[in-house]
C-alpha cells in the first residue's frame, strides 16, 4: 500500500491499537491457510475489522489489500464499520412481511434515526433487515442480540428501545 | 500428441493443450472473453461453450478443458450459437449502451461479439449498473459499470505484475471490480490491466478521446527506455503518436510493458520539443540554419585532435553510435564514452576480464528456466520492470527460488518464498567474495574450476574473506551468508541478476568479477537457466558497449569532465546525454561545461546541459528513425520510423553522416550500410543482416574465455551521526528521459529522499517534509518520503529529476554519506 493511501486510512479512522491485532496474528502466522482465522479472531477482538487493522493484516501476512477486502466483502460475517453494542434484527421473510414487518422496520428507523446495516453514532445499536429467522410462527419478528421478540407491533418497538437504553454498553 | 476431432476435422494437439488452444492452433475459432494467453485459465464468462461428444454432448468450457485422446469436439451447433447468444443477451442487461462515446469502440471484444452473433435484441431487460466512475488518477480510468467481470485485470495485476491492486469485492449481484477499501487505484501504472481488459471498463486516459481505434496506423517498435528491449506498437495518426497498442503477440514479453513503455511515449510528440537548431550569439542561443549551425561544428572538429572529445546517450541506435565514433576519428580524438566511464564498467571491464566478453552470457529467457534467482540489489525490478515481471512468473509459476542481496528491500523482496538479505550499503562485493569463500569452504565447487585460469589467486585472496570476516562488515549473519551460498551452490540451475547504470556506482567491473567467480567456481555458466544476467540501463547500453563506444586508447566520461575543466577539451560533443543531472558532482560538471569552449549539444529538448551549449542541434527520437538497438541480452532489434521528422529536426545519424562529409570522409548514406559494417566487425554480430532481422531480432551469442579474477573491495566506513545515501532507479522512470513523459510525470512527478520509519522518528521527519541533505559535496533539498522498506540509517534517493538536484549531494562514491536536517 502507498503512504497517500495509508494517510487516507489513518485520517477516516479512530485510534486502533495495533498491537490487539499482533497477538492474534503471532498466533497463527505459521498455519497454512490463515488469513480466514486472522479475520475472524480480529473481528472478535475489536467488533468489526478497523481498516487499518486490515492492512496491517495484509503486510503481515504478505497478502495484498485488496484480496483481504475482497475476502471481508465476500462473507457476510464480516464487519467493515464498528458495530453497534446491541444488534437489532428484523426478519423481512415472507412470513413476517405479509404480517407487518415493513411496518417494525420503518419505526425502527424512525425512532433510532438510522438505516439498514447502519450504526447509532453513540454505538449502542446496528439495525438489519434479515431474511427468514426460521421462526415463521411468531412473524413478524425481531430480535436484540440473542433475545427474542415476537408478534411485533409498533408499541413493542418503544418498549424494546426504553428496555436496552437502560442497559449498560458493556 | 493427441489425435482428436473438431468440427468434422481431424486435428493433432500437444497433450497439455487446452481444447480452446487445440482449436486455435488449427485454425478453428472459438471466441472467448474472459481467457487470456498468458493468464492461468479461468472459465468465467461462458463464451467458450463447446460440445464434447464423449461428454454426451455437454456444454463444456473450451478455455480450461485440456483435450484427451479421441475427443470430438463440435464448436458451433445451433445449441452453442444460441447458449453463447444467451451469454450475451446476459452481459448486455446491465452493461451500458454507449459505445459511441466509449474509448474501446472497435476494440471491444464484447462489441465484437454482439455484432458476430446478431444480439440485436435482448429478451431480458433489467436496471443497469450505477457505479461511479474513478477519474481519480490521470493514467487509468475505471467504469465498473462495462465491466464484464472476466476478472482478467485482477489476475494479470496478481499473475505477472504481482502488485494486487484489483480484486473481486462484494458477492451476487453486487460484484464488482475495485481495489480495497474501495478506493482509488494507487499502483505501479503498468497498464497491464487496461490492455487485457476486454471491453471498455479500464481506459488509458491519456489516450481518451484522441481518436477511434480503427483510425489508427500501427507500427511496430522498440521501447526506448530501458535495456529489456520490449517490443512496442505505436498507434499513429496525424503524424502524432497517439498511444501503444497492446499486442499480445509481440516479443518474449507477450506484449507487457512498464509505466514508462505503456504510458511514457508523449516524448514523442512534446510541444516541448527542439524543431530549429540553435547557436549562441551575444550570449544568447538563436535559431539559426542546419548549415550554419554544422558548419560550426566541422569547423571546431577539423583537426581538433585531442582537444576534443564526445559524450553520447546509450539511446542512439548502433548505427549512430559508429558514426558518431567514425566522426571523432575523423577529428583525430579518441576521447568518447557513453557514461560507461561511470555505469558499464562492470561490462566492458569486469566481463571482458572475467568472461573474456563485454556482454552477459544469460538471456531473459533464461529467469523463467532457473530454479533458483540471485537477485542483487531489489532496484533490479525498478530499473527494468518487465525483467521483473518474469522473474515474478518464474516464482509463482515455476516454483523457482528467490534470495535477494541488497541493500533496502524492494516489490521482490514480497514475492512468496523470497529471502531478502539487507546488507550495509557498500559492502556488496565483500558479501559476495564471502559466498565465494563459503562455497570453497564447505566444498561446494565444482570439480573443474581449478583448472580455470586464476584459481590459486583467488583461493589465496578469499582467505579475508571468511563469512565470519564479512558478517561484521555486512550487518549480515555468518549463517546467513552461509545459506545464501549453500542455496546458490546446491541449485540445479541458478541465474544471477544484478543492474547497472549511471546511478549504481558501486556496481563496477569488480562487482562483475565477485559474481562472475561465483558463476565459475560452481559451473553455473552456458547452460540454460544458469550464468550471470548484467542489466545496463538504457534501451541501447550494450550496443554502446559492443560497438565500442567507449573509452579504450582516450579519456573516459570522468576524464573528460576534467579535460573541460582543465582546458585540455576545448570542444565537447554531447550527443542526447544530459550530465548536468545524470553525472555524480553536479557542481564539477557545470564548472567543466561552463569552462569548454565550445559545447555542442544535439537533443530533442532543452535540456539543463543543452541550455548550456553553443551549438544545439534538434535530434529526432526513435519514433522518427530506423536502426538497431541492441538489448541488455544482446537481441539486436529493428526499428522503423513511424512518424514524420518533427519540426526540422534531424537523426542523429544524419547530423555525424554529414559532419563526417564536412571532414573529408566518406559519409554513409543509410543505417542499412551501416549495420552491413556492424555484422562484419562486432563481436557475436557477424553474420547478421539488416533485412532478416526481422519483427524478432536476433541474437548476438557470447564466447565465453572464463578466468578468475580478484576483485577489489571498498572500505565503506561508516561515518559516526551520518546517513549513508544510496541512489537509484525509481520503477516510473528512466535516466532523464522520462520527465518528458507525461505519463511516468503523473505517477511520479518530482524526486525524494526515502527514509526509515525509524529514522524519521528520531529526526521528527514527516512524509512531505522539506530536508536539507548535505554531503562533502554540496547539499540539496528533497521532499521526504517514509517506507518499511528502508532499513535505518540509510537513505535513498532516485536520480532522475533535474529539478531534485541530489547530483549535488552524490559524489560518486558508492556510498555518500550525509547529514539531514529539516
Ligand atoms: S496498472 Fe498495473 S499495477 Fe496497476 S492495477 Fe493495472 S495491472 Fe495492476
Ligand atoms: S474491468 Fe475489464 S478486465 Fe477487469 S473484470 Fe471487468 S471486464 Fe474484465
Ligand atoms: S522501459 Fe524497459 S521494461 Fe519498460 S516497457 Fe520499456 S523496455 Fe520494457
Ligand atoms: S419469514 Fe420471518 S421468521 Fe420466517
Ligand atoms: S473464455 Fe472460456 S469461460 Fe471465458
Amino acid at each position: 500500500m502507498s503512504e497517500a493511501v495509508a494517510q487516507q486510512a489513518e485520517e477516516q479512522e479512530p485510534e486502533v491499537d495495533l498491537s490487539i491485532a499482533d497477538k492474534v496474528i503471532d498466533k497463527y502466522i505459521d498455519l497454512p491457510g490463515n488469513l480466514m482465522p486472522v479475520l475472524q479472531a480480529v473481528q472478535d477482538e475489536y467488533g468489526y475489522v478497523p481498516r487499518k487493522v486490515a492492512e496491517h493484516v495484509a503486510e503481515r501476512l504478505n497478502v495484498y489489500p485488496s484480496q483481504i477486502y475482497g475476502v471481508l466483502t465476500f462473507y457476510a460475517q464480516f464487519h467493515l464499520k464498528p458495530r453497534g453494542r446491541f444488534i437489532i434484527r428484523v426478519c423481512v421473510g415472507t412470513a413476517c412481511h405479509v404480517s407487518g414487518a415493513p411496518r417494525i422496520v420503518e419505526t425502527f428507523f424512525d425512532k433510532l434515526h438510522i438505516g439498514h446495516a447502519e450504526t447509532t453514532p453513540d454505538l449502542r445499536y446496528t439495525f438489519e433487515k434479515v431474511a427468514c429467522l426460521g421462526a415463521c410462527g411468531m412473524a413478524p419478528l425481531a430480535m436484540v442480540n440473542d433475545d427474542t421478540f415476537g408478534k411485533m407491533t409498533v408499541q413493542k418497538v418503544d418498549e424494546i428501545i426504553a428496555e436496552y437504553n437502560q442497559r449498560p454498553m458493556k | 500428441m493427441v489425435n482428436l476431432t473438431i468440427d468434422d476435422k481431424q486435428v493433432t494437439a500437444p497433450k497439455s493443450a487446452t481444447i480452446y488452444e487445440a482449436a486455435k492452433i488449427n485454425g478453428i475459432k472459438i471466441p472467448i472473453l474472459c481467457h487470456d494467453k498468458k493468464l492461468k485459465p479461468f472459465g468465467a464468462c461462458r463464451m467458450c461453450l463447446v460440445e464434447v461428444e464423449q461428454m454426451k454432448g455437454r456444454q463444456i468450457p473450451a478455455c480450461t478443458t485440456p483435450v484427451t485422446d479421441g475427443m470430438i469436439i463440435r464448436t458451433s451447433t445451433p445449441d452453442i450459437i444460441k447458449a453463447r447468444k444467451m451469454v450475451l443477451e446476459l452481459l448486455l442487461l446491465n452493461h451500458p449502451i454507449d459505445c459511441p462515446v466509449c474509448d474501446k469502440g472497435g476494440d471491444c471484444d464484447l462489441q465484437n461479439l454482439t455484432y458476430e452473433y446478431q444480439v440485436n435484441a435482448n429478451r431480458f431487460s433489467d436496471e443497469k449498473f450505477h457505479h461511479e466512475i474513478d477519474y481519480s488518477n490521470p493514467l487509468i480510468e475505471r467504469d465498473m459499470n462495462r465491466c464484464v467481470l472476466c476478472g482478467k485485470c485482477a489476475r494479470i495485476c496478481d499473475e505477472i505484475v504481482s502488485f494486487g491492486a484489483l480484486t473481486f469485492i462484494s458477492r451476487g449481484i453486487e460484484t464488482k471490480i475495485g481495489c480495497e477499501f474501495e478506493g482509488s487505484l494507487n499502483c505501479e501504472f503498468c497498464g497491464s490491466c487496461v490492455s487485457v481488459c476486454p471491453v471498455g471498463s479500464l481506459l488509458a486516459r491519456p489516450f481518451k478521446f484522441k481518436a477511434r481505434f480503427w483510425a489508427l496506423t500501427n507500427q511496430k517498435s522498440v521501447c526506448s527506455y530501458c535495456g529489456t528491449g520490449c517490443n512496442l506498437t505505436l498507434g499513429v495518426k496525424d503524424n502524432k503518436v497517439l498511444t501503444t497498442v497492446y499486442d499480445e503477440n509481440q516479443g518474449f514479453h507477450n506484449g507487457q510493458l512498464c509505466c514508462r513503455g505503456r504510458f511514457g511515449y508523449q516524448f514523442i510528440n512534446s510541444d516541448k520539443r527542439l524543431t530549429t537548431p540553435l547557436v549562441r550569439k551575444g550570449g544568447a542561443l538563436m535559431e539559426a540554419s542546419w548549415d550554419e549551425a554544422l558548419e560550426l561544428v566541422a569547423t571546431r572538429l577539423r583537426g581538433a585532435g585531442a582537444s576534443a572529445a564526445a559524450l553520447a546517450t546509450p539511446r542512439l541506435t548502433n548505427e549512430e553510435l559508429l558514426l558518431f565514433k567514425k566522426l571523432m576519428e575523423a577529428a583525430g580524438s579518441a576521447n568518447y564514452d557513453h557514461s560507461a566511464g561511470y555505469a558499464h564498467a562492470a561490462l566492458t571491464k569486469g566481463f571482458a576480464r572475467s568472461f573474456g566478453a563485454t556482454a552477459s552470457p544469460s538471456t531473459i529467457l533464461d529467469i523463467q528456466k532457473s530454479d533458483l534467482l540471485l537477485v542483487i540489489k531489489t532496484d533490479s525490478y525498478e530499473t527494468h520492470p518487465v525483467i521483473g515481471f518474469e522473474i515474478n512468473m518464474a516464482v509463482k509459476n515455476k516454483g523457482a527460488k528467490l534470495n535477494i542481496l541488497s541493500d533496502k528491500r524492494g516489490k521482490l523482496s514480497k514475492l512468496p518464498d523470497a529471502k531478502t538479505f539487507v546488507h550495509t550499503p557498500g559492502s556488496e562485493i565483500a558479501v559476495i567474495n564471502s559466498l565465494a569463500k563459503a562455497i570453497l569452504d564447505e566444498k561446494l565447487a565444482a570439480g573443474s574450476a581449478v583448472s580455470i585460469p586464476g584459481y590459486a589467486d583467488l583461493e589465496k585472496a578469499l582467505a579475508g574473506f571468511t563469512p565470519d570476516a564479512v558478517a561484521v562488515q555486512s550487518g549480515l549473519s555468518a549463517a546467513a551468508i552461509k545459506q545464501l551460498a549453500s542455496d546458490y551452490a546446491k541449485a540445479e540451475k541458478a541465474l544471477i541478476i544484478f543492474p547497472v547504470g549511471n546511478a549504481y556506482p558501486g556496481h563496477n567491473a569488480d562487482m562483475a568479477s565477485a559474481v562472475a567467480n561465483l558463476a565459475l567456481l560452481t559451473g553455473k555458466l552456458g547452460t540454460e537457466g544458469s550464468g550471470v544476467l548484467c542489466m545496463a540501463e538504457k534501451n541501447n547500453s550494450q550496443g554502446a558497449v559492443d560497438m565500442g563506444f567507449y573509452a579504450t586508447s582516450g579519456l573516459q566520461a570522468g576524464q573528460i569532465m576534467d579535460g573541460c575543466a582543465s582546458g585540455a577539451i576545448k570542444t565537447l560533443f554531447l550527443a542526447g546525454e544530459n550530465p548536468v543531472v545524470s553525472y555524480p558532482n553536479r557542481a564539477v560538471v557545470t564548472t567543466a561545461l561552463d569552462k569548454v569552449e565550445f559545447l555542442v549539444v544535439s537533443d530533442l529538448f532543452m535540456t539543463e546541459t543543452a541550455a548550456m551549449a553553443d551549438v544545439v542541434l534538434p535530434a529526432c527520437s526513435f519514433a522518427e528513425k530506423e536502426g538497431t538497438f541492441t538489448s541488455v541480452d544482446r537481441r539486436v532489434q529493428h526499428i522503423k520510423p513511424a512518424i514524420r521528422k518533427v519540426g526540422q529536426s534531424r537523426t542523429d545519424f544524419e547530423i555525424f553522416s554529414t559532419l563526417i562529409a564536412k571532414l573529408g570522409g566518406q559519409a554513409p548514406a543509410a543505417p542499412a550500410a551501416v549495420f552491413g559494417e556492424i555484422a562484419a566487425s562486432a563481436p557475436g554480430y557477424a553474420g547478421m543482416s539488416y533485412a532478416a532481422l526481422g519483427e524478432t531480432g536476433a541474437f548476438a551469442p557470447v564466447d565465453i574465455t572464463p578466468a578468475f579474477v580478484v576483485p577489489k573491495t571498498v572500505a565503506v566506513e561508516p561515518a559516526a551521526g551520518k546517513l549513508a545515501l544510496v541512489i537509484g532507479s525509481v520503477l516510473y522512470h528512466n535516466g532523464t528521459l522520462s520527465q518528458f513523459g507525461e505519463g511516468p510525470m503523473y505517477v511520479c512527478p518530482e524526486g525524494y529522499v526515502e527514509l526509515s520509519r525509524g529514522d524519521a522518528a528520531k529526526l521528527n521527519v514527516a512524509e512531505n517534509d522539506l530536508l536539507n541533505v548535505t554531503s562533502a559535496a554540496g547539499s540539496t533539498k528533497l521532499k521526504a518520503r517514509i517506507s518499511s522498506r528502508m532499513p535505518e540509517g540509510v537513505l535513498f534517493s532516485p536520480y532522475h529529476f533535474g529539478a531534485a538536484e541530489i547530483n549535488r549531494v552524490w559524489s560518486g562514491a558508492p556510498v555518500t554519506w550525509v547529514t539531514v536536517t529539516k
